[in-house]
C-alpha cells in the first residue's frame, strides 16, 4: 500500500486514500484529509462529527448509521455534506480514520 | 496523455458546481412520429422476427427494427449507432430494457434499406454487429452483469458466457418458433443483480468454498459486526486469534455452516472466497415476472454445479441448449418454461431434460423449505 508523508508523519494509505488501521489515526492526519478533501476551514462542527464517529466505532467496532450519525450530532444529512462535500462515508469516515465502507456503495 | 482542464478548479470543489439536475427529460429525444402519437396507439404487428410495426389513431405508423447489443460497447460503436440512426432515423434511436437497440423509421420503404445496412455491418472477427432479431417467441438479449470485467465478488464471468450461449441460441433470437417468448438472464454472483431470480433461464455464479480469513488485517479493513450480521446461516463468529505471537481481534467461521455465498466478503475484504476449480455455475429455471395467465414466479435451482471452463462454457451452454429444445418440444403455445414445467410436474421436467435430480436441489434454507417439499401422494413414477 503506497504511503504519504504529510506534516512529518508518514501514513499508510489504499488507493481511496483510507488510512491502512484506526490506531494509526492522528491530528496531522485530520489536516491532511482537510487537504485531500477541499475542506476549507476545520470548525468544531467538524471535530463534532469526527468525535461522534471515533467514539461509536471504539464502543460498536462499526460506522454509525446516517440516522444515527445525525441524530447524535444534531446535525441533518444536508448539513453534514456542507461540512463534508464527499459526504459521511467518503468525507468523515476516512477523516476519522474508521474502515471504508464496504457492501454495494 | 497530459492533464487538461474540463475547467473544474480542485482547490474550489464546490465553486460552480452544479448537482441535482437528473437525466434529460425523455421527450426531449422522442422522434416527430412518436411525439405526435404518443399516447394514441390502436395496435401493433409484429411483420418479422426484429421488426415491429405501430399504427396511430391517425393513420400514422412507425416502424422499429430492434438488433442485439453486446450491452458492453466501445463508444466506436455507439459512434457508428449514431451514424446509422443519422442516416436513417433522423438521428434517433433507442435502447430496451433488455439491452437492444431499436432503430425506428416512419414509413414502410425506409425500413428494408435500413435491415440491409444492419446487417451488412461485422466485426472483423466476423459476428454480426447488428443482427436484427429479439422479438415476439423467440430468444432476445440476456440481462448480464459485471464479471471478471469488473466486479470483485463474481463466482463466474458474464460477458463471456453470455457471448457462448447467444452463439448457441442465435437461430432463436432469430426467428419466432418458440411456445412463448423465452427469457435468459445471467449473475456472476447470488447478489443476483439484474434479473435472474426471475427469468425463464437463469445462469447463476456459485462458489464451492468457505471464505480465506486475513487475520492480518481483518480488524483493520473491516467492521466485524456487520461481517457478522451479514452471514444468512450464522456461520460467523466473533474471535480473537493469535496472529505473530499478538492477540488480534477477528472472525471465525463455522466451515460447516457455510454455504459461501460470499455476503460477508462484500462487507469486509479480508475474507475473499473466489476460487478457480470450487467456482462455477448454477442453472436456475421456471421464473417470469408477466401476470399473462399465471403469477409470476421465481425461478428454482435445476443444475447444482457447472465448472468455470472459459473462454467457451461448454457445459452451460449444452446445458442450456438442452432446457431449450426439449421446451420448444414439450410446451404448449403460450406455455412460458415455469408454466411448462409446473404442468407436466418438476419430475416429468428433469426426465424430459435429462437433467440429474441431486440432493443440492432441495430446499433446505430455514422455515420456507418445507413448503417446497411434497406433501401430497401425486406424482409420476
Amino acid at each position: 500500500m503506497p504511503t504519504v508523508e504529510f506534516m512529518g508523519q508518514n501514513f499508510t494509505v489504499d488507493e481511496d486514500g483510507f488510512i491502512d488501521s484506526f490506531e494509526n489515526w492522528n491530528e496531522e492526519w485530520v489536516q491532511w484529509v482537510k487537504k485531500e478533501e477541499g475542506i476549507e476551514e476545520l470548525t468544531d462542527e467538524h471535530k463534532k462529527v469526527i468525535e461522534v464517529l471515533q467514539d461509536y466505532y471504539r464502543k460498536n467496532g462499526i460506522a454509525p448509521m446516517v440516522r444515527v450519525l445525525s441524530k447524535v450530532t444534531g446535525f441533518k444529512l444536508k448539513h453534514i455534506y456542507e461540512l463534508f462535500p464527499s459526504g459521511p462515508g467518503k468525507g468523515a469516515c476516512k477523516m476519522a480514520g474508521l474502515p471504508k465502507p464496504t457492501g454495494c456503495v | 496523455m497530459a492533464f487538461i482542464s474540463s475547467g473544474y478548479n480542485p482547490d474550489k470543489p464546490m465553486e460552480n458546481r452544479i448537482s441535482d439536475i437528473g437525466p434529460r427529460k425523455y421527450d426531449e429525444f422522442y422522434p416527430p412520429v412518436i411525439a405526435k402519437n404518443k399516447g394514441k396507439w390502436l395496435y401493433h404487428e409484429i411483420i418479422k422476427p426484429g421488426i415491429l410495426v405501430h399504427v396511430a389513431e391517425s393513420g400514422d405508423e412507425v416502424y422499429t427494427v430492434r438488433v442485439g447489443g453486446a450491452r458492453l460497447m466501445s463508444t466506436g460503436l455507439v459512434m457508428e449507432i449514431c451514424d446509422i440512426a443519422d442516416k436513417h432515423c433522423d438521428g434517433y434511436v433507442r435502447w430496451t430494457t433488455r439491452n437492444n437497440v431499436e432503430f425506428m423509421v416512419d414509413s414502410k420503404d425506409k425500413v428494408d434499406p435500413l435491415i440491409q445496412d444492419l446487417e451488412g455491418r461485422k466485426f472483423s472477427g466476423g459476428s454480426f454487429k447488428f443482427p436484427v432479431g429479439g422479438t415476439g417467441a423467440g430468444v432476445t438479449n440476456i440481462v448480464h452483469t459485471q464479471g471478471w470485467i469488473h466486479c470483485h465478488t463474481p463466482a463466474t464471468d458474464a460477458s463471456g458466457p453470455v457471448k457462448a450461449t447467444m452463439d448457441v441460441l442465435f437461430d432463436d433470437f432469430q426467428q419466432m418458433r418458440l411456445p412463448a417468448q423465452l427469457r435468459v438472464s445471467l449473475a456472476c454472483c447470488l447478489n443476483m443483480c439484474g434479473a435472474v431470480h426471475c427469468s425463464d433461464i437463469a445462469i447463476l455464479g456459485y462458489h464451492r468454498k468457505p471464505p480465506m480469513l486475513d487475520h492480518e488485517y481483518l480488524d483493520k479493513m473491516c467492521e466485524i459486526p456487520l461481517a457478522i450480521a451479514a452471514c444468512p446461516t450464522a456461520a460467523i463468529r466473533p474471535a480473537k486469534v493469535e496472529f505473530k505471537g499478538q492477540k488480534v481481534k477477528s472472525v471465525a467461521v463455522k466451515n460447516e455452516r457455510c454455504m459461501f455465498c460470499g455476503n460477508c466478503y462484500t462487507m469486509c475484504p479480508a475474507m475473499p472466497l473466489a476460487d478457480k476449480e470450487g467456482d462455477g455455475i448454477v442453472i436456475m429455471v421456471g421464473g417470469k415476472v408477466s401476470n399473462r395467465i399465471s403469477p409470476p414466479k421465481f425461478s428454482k435451482v435445476v443444475v447444482a454445479f457447472l465448472p468455470n471452463n472459459a473462454p467457451r462454457w461448454p457445459e452451460t451452454t449444452d446445458c442450456i441448449k438442452h432446457i431449450v429444445e426439449a421446451y420448444a418440444k414439450g410446451a404448449n403455445k403460450y406455455e412460458r418454461v415455469g408454466d411448462w414445467a409446473e404442468r407436466i410436474g418438476w419430475e416429468r421436467f428433469f426426465e424430459v431434460c435429462e437433467l440429474e435430480f441431486t440432493h443440492h436441489l432441495i430446499d433446505d434454507f430455514r422455515d420456507p423449505a418445507y413448503y417446497t417439499w411434497r406433501q401430497t401422494t401425486q406424482f409420476k413414477f
